[in-house]
């Protein structure tokens, strides 16, 4: 019984320096989220379309996760993270009772690292709800561009940036393909019908931008969105930031110990041998120190 | 008349049984304390640094959450994280001659890497600290204890606060960096903030791995 205690106390004694070691390693795995995300955001590009009200919903829920009230036409909200999956977007008359029936909806998949637009274009009579796929990532140091067509009043419009004809006729309600330019700032023009609207617009390098071509109180206006952006250069791997202050240290060397064990010993089995040898040597002399024997 | 012989008792000198004796109880006295020595030193050394104080929420102008088309955000020049002690300012950090990331010159502070966004612009801005130095702890030796939900504070140089919500904690070994991940383009406001971890490697001097600290603005 008091044998199986103490070997129980010193394989505890044993097991504590594991449990320190596994400790620190288990805080940063359940310190770290396991949840992928993506982004969405939403947009009114209808030009004869009064305000809404516009809902995200994870699919299957019945309270919105985002609300936007009295969205105007030409309003493009940022972009949200929301966890990957399922989701409806909703699109009421603004002030509509939210669980009045939608004029428009549409779902999307979000996929993790992806993001995307859901704009309501085209004009009121035909309006939908388009779910664009948005690029993040541009070539290394170019810009890239696409262009929205929103204007009604120009039926078909023509876009040049610096030098480049990015568009020489988009219809209204088309959303372009990609294109990737230099980086830099440059004039921005749009012309449609003999109206014209012109911009300065610095296109960064490692920047992803939509411009927006709308019917704005002076005629055509361009807005410039800005969809995402990284580093100019990425740096080259892993970050050098730390020096080993408080890092764990090695057990020390078993050396000296081993030494005072090795000498320890030693001196032991020289005292043991001089023991043995005195017995010996008084038991062989042990005649010449004792009374001497009456031998007759 | 008493008769010596072979049952009769040996005498010894005492002076002689008593050195060896003592040689006897030296010896193991020496080697019972080299033996417990050995024992009790097997365990790693952990430093330890001093307590965590906790820091007061930073007060001051909330940055408004910028319109498409405003103004540059202004750049940043502090970084306070109350729950894990961090009060630091924030120097520039550049790319080394090789393309690596700079690393702020001392284990006090931390640095904001002037290529990458700044915080509260879109895209996600990159700060990083050490998290020892050669001695003791470092300005982000907490940061992997940060959790979902907690909040780091970027002031300004225009006065405005930028509020950061930490998403994740990951770490990566060094030698499979995901540059992507860490550094790539995002097209919401966002923030990295990155240290050493893991293991240390005392034949090159370094951490085996990294630290990364995904967090984006609320407003």
């Amino acid at each position: 019984m008091r044998f199986t205690r103490f070997v129980r106390r010193i394989i505890l004694l044993a097991a504590l320096p594991l449990l320190l070691f596994a400790i620190p390693a288990a805080s940063v795995a359940t310190a770290s989220a396991a949840t992928s995300t993506g982004w969405i955001r939403l947009a009114h590009l209808s030009p004869n379309t009064p305000a809404v009200d516009v809902y995200l919903y994870s699919f299957g829920d019945s309270s919105a996760q985002i609300v936007l009230h009295h969205v105007a036409y030409g309003t493009v909200s940022p972009y949200e993270q929301v966890p990957t999956g399922d989701y409806t977007v909703a699109m009421r008359a603004a002030g509509a009772s939210a669980t009045s029936a939608p004029v428009l909806s549409a779902s999307v998949d979000v996929v993790a690292g992806k993001a995307y637009t859901v704009a309501g274009l085209g004009p009121e009579s035909g309006l939908r709800l388009q779910v664009l796929d948005d690029q993040l990532t541009t070539a290394p140091g170019k810009a890239l561009v696409r262009i929205i067509q929103a204007s009604l009043k120009q039926n078909v419009v023509s876009v040049n940036w610096g030098g480049d004809t990015l568009q020489s006729s988009l219809k209204f309600g088309v959303v372009s393909s990609y294109q990737t330019v230099s980086s830099g700032t440059a004039t921005l023009t749009v012309s449609g019908g003999g109206d014209t609207a012109t911009a300065s617009v610095p296109l960064a390098a490692g920047t992803v931008h939509t411009l927006v071509v709308l019917d704005g109180p002076k005629g055509l206006q361009i807005d410039n969105l800005l969809d995402a952006a990284g580093s100019g250069t990425d740096p080259a791997g892993a970050a050098a930031t730390g020096f080993g202050g408080m890092a764990p240290r090695a057990p020390s060397s078993p050396l000296p110990w081993l030494a005072a064990i090795g000498a320890g010993l030693l001196l032991a089995a020289a005292g043991g041998l001089r023991f043995r040898s005195r017995r010996v040597a008084t038991q062989a002399a042990g005649g010449h120190h004792r009374v001497p024997a009456a031998r007759s | 008349m008493r008769r010596g012989g072979r049952h009769s008792r040996p005498r010894q000198t005492s002076a002689g049984s008593r050195t060896a004796a003592l040689l006897v109880a030296a010896g193991l006295v020496a080697a019972g304390a080299g033996a417990a020595g050995l024992a009790l030193t097997r365990h790693p050394d952990f430093p330890q640094a001093a307590a965590l104080q906790v820091l007061p929420v930073p007060t001051g102008p909330i940055a408004a959450a910028p319109t498409q088309g405003a103004a540059a955000v202004a750049e940043p020049l502090s970084l306070v994280i109350p729950s894990i002690g961090v009060s630091t300012a924030l120097v520039h950090l550049d790319l080394t001659s090789s393309g690596a990331l700079q690393v702020p010159p001392t284990a006090t502070v931390a640095g904001w890497y002037t290529g990458s966004p700044r915080p509260g612009a879109i895209g996600s801005a990159v700060i990083a600290g050490h998290i020892d130095s050669a001695v003791g702890p470092g300005i982000f030796f907490r940061l992997s204890q940060l959790q979902p939900g907690d909040r780091a504070y970027v002031r300004r140089a225009d006065g405005t606060l930028a509020i950061f919500e930490v998403t994740q904690v990951r770490s990566y070994a060094k030698d499979d960096f995901p540059t992507v991940a860490v550094y790539g383009p995002v097209p919401d406001r966002e923030l990295r903030l990155i240290t050493c971890g893991g293991t240390f490697d005392y034949s090159t001097r370094s951490y085996l791995s990294n630290t990364v600290v995904y967090a984006k603005e609320v407003s």
